[in-house]
């Protein structure tokens, strides 16, 4: 194990990551929020779900730096009186994991039919393509509202606020499994030519087999190249589920939540209970999307640009 | 002939698609809500009420409800909205100039600017203002669509108060189609939202047109046209830029229903009298029928749309085609 | 004064490795209606050449020393637009691979009469004929309906003979020819070359004929140069480089034509590869390989020499002849 790390870090693609600023950085500050997240319960100053530590005397303070300002309340407070700092920590906290959650659903879902449909081919393929390219025509968004709406019109309030967190994962994950599912086939289809899938072949192995430990170990590359960018879309899509208020419920708040709760408040001048978790979101799609870029130009040898 | 052939399949997929749509919106529609609560009390004993299911025909199986929903589908009755208290359809229609007006502007927007950086950015990549569209155009796709119309409201209706922030300003009806581009108040109230609803899809289209230019600039075929000592611009615009339209019309094609997704978060940040805020409004209220016809109409719009699109791809590529009796 | 004149043509590519010479030092010439072969291994520098003298050399790459002069024109100094009336006008070329060179989206009259328009004025009918009956001039059947075909709708041997004609639509003065048959089948290959030859004789048309296959320079070229890792190592009439080589490398190359063996003997190869663009050995390029090399030959460059009666860059070409 530790002998694998030293190869990595020795490795030449760590070489490449090392001399380039934008990937660095991005890496450092997704290392920043995500601890942040995972130690939200240490250094929030308050626990926003705990609805004892929240006084709506408190409500709509803003910012320390701003006249009316509260020290307790670095960031302020939102509209039912919870301290934004510990919110956004917390807030940042349930848009990762949704966003983690969501892409290993997909990419499991999608992996799966992706090899099969291209090992096997035949009319599981054509089956499988042709639903894939309905669901990717009629986008993720979209079905995700739809079947959101649905869902919140149909549970009472409480146990949608329950199932919150379990229905984004699910709606997500499923709703992308399309993107995986073609690359992997695309991959798998080239891969299939090659002699040691013959040669697995000849030796008797199962389908199961020489699909999961043959060829997918070949077609890691685009896999891991999508999933950094599926987890930026994961994540701004459950923000956008939330701002629609289809998505985490007021007092679960998760970044989105915040900002639709801020937004009626922003032309009476409160502007900070929208802006600041804006710039969070944004900070955090950004770096995502830089790091997925830059992966993207590392793993794919055909694009040695010239200097 | 081909394109007939072409069409007739197409069309047949498209119905297949309507049925399952229209089945999974009228399965929908019989697990949620109670058509029977809004039109009677809750003093009505338990016999009445099952007679009046009888008589509305709601303890009937499945299939024959089905179809008789697909029966008044087709003939344009989709049922009527709980709060408007008038046929869905027709609020939905009554809804759709907005959305469509906004569509239109945002798609112009994309092409008119897409198309030109596009392809200016892939003859001269290293130039200055080819950076700089790349570095904006990563900021630009990581800004979720409803935080560019927010920031927009704020920067321009509260900080410079330049436009208005929310609704369609004053609109000039055309018969049943009611339009914001014929007055200036109008079209003052309709910058924002067009600007923000493109805001995502412009940096896509832009770093599309340019990949996939720069992959075409590099073809043997350009470097024929070159050898040929043809006029720069009909190699760029002519040889270059049609085989790039391929990959573009094909990733735009599925882009529209992004597109229309998006109108849904645009129309609730404006506050712009749409289908989409409609839909999310029916959603709070519970309005069933609503929800259905909505859900209904849009599947409509997508499967319209793309078969648009394939047929414009099938026309522009010359490759696809049923190959006639040549060559 | 011959019609096209290269001396001493220098192209390199900066790269972040350091800067790499493709051709380093290259002369030939080219009278009216003659036909020069240039034979070599991939990556020998022959279509670098070819792409020089048109300007076509894809970025970063560029010519870095040297003259191309043609007619009594420097072409190397001219700008895009002057360079862009030389192209497909008096000079054309011809790519190796119909499939690629032809555009899929347009049709082959667009690409045909778009040659015409762009260098003559004519209205659209003239143009139409004219390809029409350039198309007839290749040997290809029903011309009308080919014209408004697409390439994907035509055989590999008749798009080839699409690009000859659009090569010979201006009545240019010189053809370059890059691998013009590699990408097609064996038995059309001697078509289309005979083909060329008809063609280029009867218009008068000088050919420069890039390949590696040596029987096809000897039936077609009346001189030819062959050259290694960037430079031009024997040049000479065919027939005396053929039948009597004189620099080593040559000598490898006739030597490894299979007809000259045995059967059931070994293949006679040249031992080693040819040195890539960032490692060309010092002195002459060859002599990794050379069984003749001497600590001569490992630091001098030798300069080309006329050495029965033809040139030849090798300090022991007298003694090997």
């Amino acid at each position: 194990m530790i002998a694998a790390v030293q190869r990595a870090i020795a490795s030449d693609f760590f070489y490449q990551f090392r001399r380039d600023p934008v990937a660095v950085g991005s890496t450092l500050v997704l290392l920043v929020f995500v601890s942040l997240a995972v130690l939200a319960p240490l250094i929030a100053t308050q626990n926003p779900y705990d609805p004892i530590q929240i006084d709506i005397m408190d409500s709509e303070l803003p910012p320390v730096w701003q006249q009316g300002g509260d020290a307790r309340f670095v960031f302020g407070t939102d509209p039912q009186g919870r301290d934004m700092w510990s919110t956004i920590l917390y807030g940042t906290g349930v848009s990762l994991i949704i966003g983690i959650f969501a892409v290993m659903l997909q990419a499991v879902l999608g992996v799966t039919l992706g090899l099969m449909s291209g090992y096997i081919g035949g009319r599981l393929d054509s089956f499988l393509m042709r639903i894939a390219d309905i669901q990717l025509s009629f986008s993720t968004l979209m079905v995700a509202i739809i079947v959101l709406a649905v869902f919140q019109a149909a549970f009472s309030a409480q146990l949608y606020a329950d199932l919150a967190i379990i229905m984004l994962v699910l709606v997500i994950g499923i709703a992308e499994w399309p993107q995986y599912a073609r690359t992997v086939r695309a991959n798998v289809l080239a891969e299939k030519e090659k002699e040691y899938v013959d040669a697995a072949r000849v030796i008797g192995l199962s389908r199961l087999r020489i699909m999961f430990r043959h060829i997918l170990p070949n077609t890691l590359t685009p896999i891991l190249v999508i999933s950094t960018v599926q987890v930026a879309n994961a994540i701004v899509a459950e923000a956008a589920l939330s701002f629609l208020g289809l998505g985490m419920p007021v007092n679960q708040p998760s970044l989105g939540s915040l900002i639709r709760n801020g937004f009626d408040y922003i032309l009476s001048g409160q502007w900070w209970i929208t802006v600041i978790p804006s710039i969070v979101l944004i900070i955090l799609i950004l770096a995502i999307n830089l790091l997925g870029d830059w992966l993207r130009d590392a793993l794919n040898p055909k694009l040695y640009k010239e200097t | 002939m081909d394109i007939l052939a072409f069409l007739i399949r197409r069309l047949g997929q498209a119905c297949v698609v309507m049925l399952v749509i229209s089945l999974i919106g009228f399965s929908i529609q019989d697990n949620l809500g109670d058509p029977l609560r809004e039109l009677v009390g809750q003093s009505v004993s338990e016999e009445e009420r099952k007679a009046l299911r009888d008589r509305m025909g709601l303890n009937d199986p499945f299939f024959v409800q089905y179809a008789r929903f697909l029966g008044k589908a087709v003939q344009g009755d989709l049922g009527t909205s709980y709060f408007f208290k008038k046929p869905a359809l027709e609020v939905i229609f009554n809804k759709f100039p907005a959305t469509f007006e906004l569509v239109l502007s945002a798609t112009l927007i994309i092409i008119l600017v897409s198309v030109p950086v596009g392809i200016y950015c892939a003859i001269n990549p290293k130039s200055l203002f080819s950076r700089f569209v790349m570095v904006i155009s990563i900021a630009g796709i990581s800004i979720p669509v409803f935080l560019t119309a927010i920031f927009l409201i704020y920067i321009f209706a509260i900080y410079l108060d330049w436009l208005p922030s929310y609704g369609r300003g004053i609109t000039v009806d055309f018969g049943w189609w009611r339009t914001g581009f014929l007055t200036a108040d109008g079209l003052l109230h309709l910058i924002m939202p067009a600007v923000a609803l493109s805001s995502i899809m412009l940096p896509l289209f832009i770093r599309l047109i340019r990949g996939e230019m720069m992959e075409v600039l590099r073809t043997e075929y350009v470097r024929f046209a070159w050898a040929k000592g043809l006029a720069p611009r009909r190699v760029w615009l002519l040889h270059a830029f049609k085989n790039t339209l391929l990959p573009v019309i094909t990733v735009g094609g599925v882009q529209i229903g992004t597109l229309i997704a998006y109108t849904i978060l645009t129309e609730t940040v404006f506050q712009w009298p749409g289908m989409g805020f409609l839909f999310l409004e029916a959603v709070n209220r519970v309005d069933t029928p609503l929800i259905i016809a909505y859900i209904i109409v849009v599947g409509l719009i997508f499967v319209v749309t793309n078969t648009l699109v394939d047929l414009i791809y099938t026309m522009v590529n010359p490759m696809v085609r049923i190959a006639g009796v040549k060559g | 004064m011959p019609l096209l004149e290269v001396r001493d043509l220098e192209v390199e590519f900066p790269m972040r490795a350091g800067r790499l010479k493709a051709l380093r030092g290259v002369g030939f010439s080219l009278d009216g209606g003659e036909r020069l072969g240039i034979v070599g291994e991939s990556g020998a520098g022959k279509s670098m050449a070819a792409y020089a003298i048109l300007n076509l050399i894809t970025e970063p790459g560029r010519i870095s020393a040297g003259e191309i002069s043609f007619d009594g024109t420097r072409l190397d100094t001219l700008d895009d637009e002057e360079m862009r009336h030389i192209r497909g006008n008096r000079i054309a070329m011809i790519f190796q691979d119909p499939m690629m060179t032809l555009n899929p989206v347009l049709t082959v009259g667009t690409q045909m009469v778009e040659c015409l328009h762009a260098h003559r004025k004519m209205p659209e009918a003239e143009a139409r004929a004219l390809a029409i009956a350039k198309l007839r001039e290749v040997a290809i059947p029903s011309p009308e309906q080919r014209f408004d075909a697409y390439p994907h709708e035509l055989s590999g041997g008749l798009r080839q003979r699409v690009v000859i004609a659009i090569a010979l639509l201006l009545d240019p003065a010189i053809i370059i020819a890059d691998e013009p048959t590699t990408a097609l089948d064996v038995t059309i290959q001697a078509e289309i070359m005979g083909l060329m030859i008809e063609l280029c004789d009867n218009h008068r048309v000088g050919l420069i004929l890039i390949t590696h296959d040596l029987a096809v320079v000897s039936d077609v070229t009346q001189r030819m140069l062959v050259m290694y890792a960037g430079r031009v190592v024997e040049a000479g009439p065919t027939a005396d480089v053929i039948d009597t080589p004189a620099h080593p490398y040559t000598i490898g190359l006739l030597h490894a034509l299979p007809q000259k063996n045995e059967p059931g003997g070994m293949l006679n190869q040249i031992p080693g590869n040819m040195p890539s663009l960032a490692e060309v050995p010092t002195g002459c390029a060859f002599h990794p390989r050379c069984a003749h090399a001497d600590a001569r030959c490992k630091s001098e460059l030798p300069q080309l020499r006329m050495v029965k009666e033809r040139r030849v860059a090798c300090h022991h070409a007298e003694a090997l002849t």
